[in-house]
Order: C-alpha cells, then structure tokens, then sequence
C-alpha cells in the first residue's frame, strides 16, 4: 500500500470521527444540547484529533526511522572486500540503495518476477546490463554480496512498510474508539481541542527558535574542527589572509574584517544621510499625496535582488568611478573598489534608513509638534530640535538593522569590491569581505576536512556573532524607545 | 450660580488686543465657525465656554493661525492684532506665534531636561544674548509659573519625568518664556487634579497683569473664577459676549442661560 493512500485512509477515519463525534455528542445530550460541557462540533473535533494526530506522529516517525533500521541489517551483509580501494562503505550502501530500487523498477515493467529475482544470483546474470534496460546506471560491476544486500533490502523494505501501514491503520483506529467512547455531557472536549491548538502554536514557534539553535551548533561543531586544525592564535591575530589549497596557509581574519567593515562604513556614510533625509521630507514636508506615492517608490529598492545591485555596480559605478574620480586622482586603477561596492550597497539600505525613520518620525505625538509650533518655532526648527532629538533612538535602532544588513551583504561585494584580500585604506583600492571569502573557501572542488576549507565555518561563526551583538543593541535600543510614549 | 460676587469684580476699560470680524472657518465642507465677532481687551483674561464641540478651541487656533496646519482647514474673515490683520499675505505665521503663545490642553513638554524646555522659544528667537541671560529667562519664567521651588535642584533632568500638573505649568513657562503679549489656553486644567488646577488658575490671574490670556474652558466655575469676560459657543455660533458677572448672573439669551444651568450642553 502506499503512502499517499494510508494518508487517506487516516483522514478519512479522522473525518468519520468528526461526524459520529458530534452525532454521539448530541445523542448524549438527549436531544438538549445546551446540556453538554462543549459544543457538539468540539466533541467532533476532539475525535478526529485523538483519531489522526497519533496516527500521523506513527507514521512520521516511522518514515524517518525505517530506512536507518533497514541499513543497519543489510550492512552486516556487505564484507570489508566489497568495498574497493579509495571508496567507503557509506558509497558502496548508497550503491545498494540504487540495486534495490532498480530491482523495483524490473519487476515494476513486468521483465522479472519475484520467484525469477529470488532465484537469480549476481555471479551468473549480468544484472548491470538487467538495471541499464530500465533505465538504472550502475558505476561498476555489482558483486555477489552487494546483490544479495539489494535483495535483502527490498524484502526488509516490504516487510516493513506493511507493519507500517496496520500500526498505523491500528493506531488511528484505536485512537477513534477511544475517543469516541468517552464522550458524555461532561467531557470537555473544548479544553482539548484549545489544548492542542495551543500545542500546535508552541511547537511552530519552538521550529523557529530550534532552527537557529540547530545553525549555531553546526557552525560550533565545524568551527572547533576548524581551530583543532589551524591554531585560534593565528586565525584572530594574523594579518594576512593567503590560503594555499597545498597547505601551509596563512588564514588570519583582519583583512577581512577590514574590508566588511570599511565597505560597510561606506554603505551606511551613504544611506544614513540620504535615507534620513528622505524620511525626513516624506514625514515632515511632502503633502499626503506625494508621500503614498513615493514611499512604496523608494520601498521598491528594498525588493530590486542583490545580484542585480551587483551588475549595476560591476557596469556602471565602478567605471564610472574608476574613470572619473580614482584615476584622475591616481588613486588606482581598478574599477572593483571598495567605494564601488559601499555606494551600491547603500543604495541597496536607503529603503531600510528611510521606511524604518519615516515611521518612526510619524510616530512622534503631533502634541510635540503642536507645542513646538505654538512657540513660533519654523518647521525645520521644529524638526532639529524637537521631531529627531525625540525620534533618535528609534533612528539609531533603524541604523543599525542597516549596518547588520550590510555586514551581511554578499553579491554586491563579489561583483563590487573584489576578491583581493587586503588591509588598505584607499577606498578606490579592490579589497574583499568576511562573506565572499565564505563562498570562495566553500565553492570549487576541494577536500571537506583541511583548514582551507573549514575556515568557511569560523569566519561564519563570527560573522554570526558580530551580527548578533548588533541586533541586540538595535533590538534594545528600539524597545527602549517604546517606552517614551505612553 | 454659586459667583454672584463676580459683579463686584471690576472690569478696566482695556485697550483692544484682538479684533475678529466676520471670521468662518471650514473644515473641508464643514462649517465650524459662523461668523463670528469678538474684540479681546488687552490685560484681560477673556473665558470662551461652550459646549464640546461648538467650535471654541477651533476659533482660539486661529487666532495664532495654528489652524494653518491642517490641510482641509480654511479661514476666511478678519482677525487684526493690534490693528494688523494676522492673515495678510505679508505676516509670517512663526513671528505671529511668537507674540500669540498657546498652552495646550494635554501637557506636551519635549523630550528634552526641564532647561531647555523653558529656553526652547528663547533660543530659537534669540531673545538673549548670553548664557547668563538665558539663566535668568527660564528662572523668571519658571517662577512665574510657580514651579521654580519644585524644579531649581533638577533643571537637568527630563522634563516628561514631572508629573501631570507640573507637566502643565512647565508648558506655561516655556509660553511665557518667550515673552509674547497674548497668550492663549486650550482647556488647560483638563487633565490636572483638583490642587494643579487652583496653581494654575492662580497663575493664570497673574499673568494677566502682562498679556491679553484667552482660556477655553469646560467648566462653568472656572470660566467665572478666573475671566474678566466670557464668550459662550454654540454650533459654531458666538451667542454671547460680554463681562463674566453679567454672564453668568444675567444672561441676555436663552441658550446661555440653558447652558450655564445644565440645560443644553
């Protein structure tokens, strides 16, 4: 039987419960349903949960822990021989797997039946050229023992995905009667069926909160590989960064530290005072009008894909500056720079400053702004000394969320800024981030297990906890905000 | 009314500050404000009473053209300050709103320390001339506002961490801070207790002696506590003006006369 229709079979007894649910309900009742604890249709509800929910848990539980269950048996099958020179035991069981299902696949088409397959033996059919007929490409000639494992694989397969489906069937059902037994004017199936919707809330927001833990212990883990292999003093202290695939690397995070940070300065130097000042004339001067129709215009930037900032930088602005202002001046000659990469990226933040002030300047009382005025103080007086002073830590909060976006920001650096690791302070110099040399050590054709590559995951980690701090002083400063207006 | 003594109260024959004649104000096609007159004296607590609603605050607005602020806001008449007509292409609303002051009806000190609340008008105008000065300015404002002897230790600290009543009178001195010869009150003691309310009104008769006050208020006692002469609103109507005494103890039309005795309101 397959999955989807024991998906079926469980809804559908979990919708009969529904209906007898309420009928027994109302029966229990005597015909005055105003007698009952809850509602019929929460009697109803109760059943079909108690029916579905642990068949469903069963059933997912299954699934994941069947395949585990199977590989353990049929690895014992396969001998240390079996393995050949330079692969591992997990290629040749993944090998077993793909036997397995183009079996499947033959008897499927009707090209063998089970006695035929039970009876045929690797040693004396060709069974590569049996799987190339259905369409199934074996790498290597498929020995005895990784036959027999197929075989033994497909049987325990079956077997289990029987006894799968009557504990399931079993479980739902049992879960049904129960259920449906217990229903008398007293119960109070509303309880149980708020309890599990209450459940239902905790758990979606424990997958948001176990999702980051999971990201952090995985970047924990490969990061402590990282540091057995390549000593913390070096990686903080070191000024270069020259990663040899051969080894012997000089893996030190300053320069690109220095680049994050100084093309993130550049970005926010750009979008702070032009976002500000948008905001500024959006909330304080441009009539309603023309605000509903430029607000969403400058949000439009926040949706423009950063790969798309990244061409625009790569074509446009760093020629530009290349040919009109670094050149001129002697300051190099390459149009990947860390001023190219900065203006782009700040383009890409005046949305964040601008939208996140606006709102925060509106939000300041028009009683202030009234007072103000009322003193005969012009608008822009108004806006200098009252509007922004008061405004202020909502900005800064709007600031920083725009500083972690950006140290975080990846495609507009490749394409804007280089991949030159360097410690230098010419902006119009190529220099490189935290965030591309990740991409970089991670991408290509290299081993999974030298410092070369692991450093991928230390640089993450404090790429993580660097924008981490910054939320958390962004997240304080925007809540004590909060707390200035009643 | 328990204020038969408001006869007695004598009113001065004062020159006239403010002159409105014919003034409408519309808000989109709303008709707030159905030709009104009224003449302010000056050194005058002038009290406009009326029902919620009836236009009293709407028509205290425009005499500092605060109402220029809002967009469907139109006023059409003829208001004069000293014989100017405040909405003359020529008069600058900020100058006007210098000498026209206005307290509002809830407490809006900025988020700055109580210093610079007070010296807020006095800098923007550059009404003084050094540091010292400006000391004295906000001293003399603050005492004024009889809140000097609860503030002189703290004048560093913020000025939304008084409390409600001293929140109020905190606003009066920043008005009063920057000198201006009217100023205008906007239910004032609406969100104060019952001992804010009395410093405030005692204030209020003090600073008569310096400018025209306009108050509009809800509460019929206070109107006759601390005016000289009252303005009643309805619908938008003036329907009657003149002294205080003779308002409230023998008004010419029936509708004050419902007002003031509960009737309509």
């Amino acid at each position: 039987m397959t999955f989807g229709v024991l998906l079926l079979i469980i809804v559908a007894i979990a919708a009969a419960g529904y209906v007898l649910g309420r009928q027994r309900a109302r029966n229990a009742s005597g015909g005055d349903t105003r007698r009952l604890h809850s509602l019929t249709g929460y009697h109803g509800q109760s059943v079909m949960l108690f029916s579905a929910v642990p068949a469903l848990l069963l059933l997912g539980l299954w699934l994941l822990l069947q395949p585990m269950l199977i590989e353990n048996r049929v690895a014992g099958m396969i001998q240390p021989g079996d393995i050949p020179e330079g692969g591992s035991a997990e290629l040749v069981m993944s090998d077993v797997r793909r036997v397995a299902d183009g079996l499947d696949l033959v008897v499927a088409q009707g090209a063998l039946n089970e006695s035929d397959l039970a009876a045929m033996r690797a040693d004396l059919t060709n069974v590569r050229s049996r799987l190339a007929e259905v369409g199934v490409a074996v790498g290597s000639e498929i020995s005895p023992n990784v036959f027999q494992a197929a075989k033994e694989y497909r049987r325990l397969d079956t077997r289990f995905g029987t006894a799968m489906t009557i504990a399931v069937i079993a479980v739902a059902l049992a879960g049904f009667a129960l259920s449906l037994r217990r229903i008398t004017p007293e119960y109070r199936a509303r309880n149980v069926s708020e309890g599990f919707v209450l459940t239902l809330f905790i758990a979606s927001s424990l997958v948001a909160i176990l999702t980051t833990f999971g990201i952090v212990a995985s970047l924990l883990v490969e990061s402590v590989h990282f540091f057995q292999l390549y000593p913390a003093k070096d990686f903080f202290l070191s000024l270069t960064w020259n990663p040899q695939f051969r080894g012997g690397s000089d893996l030190g995070i300053w320069p690109l530290l220095w680049g994050t940070l100084y093309v993130s300065f550049v970005a926010l130097l750009f979008a702070v005072p032009v976002g500000l000042m948008s905001a500024i004339y959006l909330s304080e001067y441009a009539s309603k009008r023309l605000r509903s129709l430029a607000k969403p215009a400058i949000e439009i930037l926040a949706g423009i894909p950063t790969i798309v900032y990244g061409l625009f930088a790569l074509v446009t602005v760093g020629p530009f500056l290349r040919d009109y202002f670094a050149q001129p001046m002697g300051l190099g000659s390459s149009s990947s720079s860390v001023m190219t990469a900065g203006l782009v990226m700040g383009i890409m933040l005046i949305p964040f400053v601008s939208s996140l002030s606006d709102d925060i300047i509106n939000a300041v009382p028009q009683s202030l702004r009234d007072g103000s005025y009322g003193l005969g103080a012009t608008q822009s007086e108004t806006v200098r000394q009252v509007i922004l002073p008061a405004a202020l830590p909502g900005i800064v909060g709007a600031i920083l969320l725009a500083a972690s976006r950006a140290i975080g920001e990846t495609m507009i650096v490749v394409m804007g800024a280089g991949a030159a690791a360097k410690l230098d302070i010419n902006p119009f110099e190529a220099m490189t981030t935290i965030t591309v040399k990740i991409v970089s050590q991670l991408t290509g054709d290299t081993e999974f297990a030298s410092p070369e590559t692991l450093v991928a995951f230390a640089l993450g980690m404090c790429l993580f906890v660097f924008t981490l701090g910054l939320n958390i002083v962004a997240l304080y400063v925007v809540r004590k905000y909060r707390e200035q207006y009643e | 009314m328990n204020d038969m003594r408001l006869t007695e109260k004598s009113v001065e024959a004062n020159d006239t500050k403010i002159s409105a004649r014919g003034v409408q104000v519309y808000y989109g096609d709303t008709h707030a404000i159905k030709d009104v007159d009224v003449d302010i004296a000056d050194q005058t607590v002038t009290a406009f009473i009326g029902p919620s609603g009836c236009g009293k605050s709407t028509f205290l607005r425009c005499l500092n053209r605060m109402n220029d602020t809002i967009d469907v806001c139109r006023v059409e008449g003829n208001i004069k300050l000293d014989g100017d007509d405040i909405y003359d292409k020529r008069v600058d609303p900020v100058q006007l709103r210098a000498k026209v002051g206005m307290v509002f009806q809830k407490p809006n000190p900025f988020p700055k320390s109580i210093y610079d609340n007070v010296a807020y008008g006095p800098r923007i105008h550059g009404l003084t001339r050094s540091k010292a000065e400006l000391d004295e300015v906000v001293e003399k404002s603050l005492r004024r506002a009889a809140l000097w002897n609860e503030v002189k230790d703290r004048l560093q600290a913020p000025g939304t961490g008084l409390s409600g009543g001293q929140q109020q009178r905190l606003c009066i001195a920043r008005a009063v801070a920057t000198s201006p010869e009217v100023l205008l009150m906007d239910e004032p003691c609406s969100a104060l207790d019952p001992i804010a309310t009395a410093q405030v009104e005692e204030l209020i008769d003090e600073l008569r002696s310096r400018f025209a006050v306009i108050i509009v208020t809800h509460s019929m006692q206070q109107a006759a506590r601390v005016s000289q002469r009252t303005a009643f609103f309805h619908l938008g109507n003036l329907v009657e003006f003149g002294e205080t005494g003779q308002i409230f103890t023998n008004p010419s039309d029936p509708r004050t006369e419902s007002y003031i005795t509960g009737r309509i309101g």
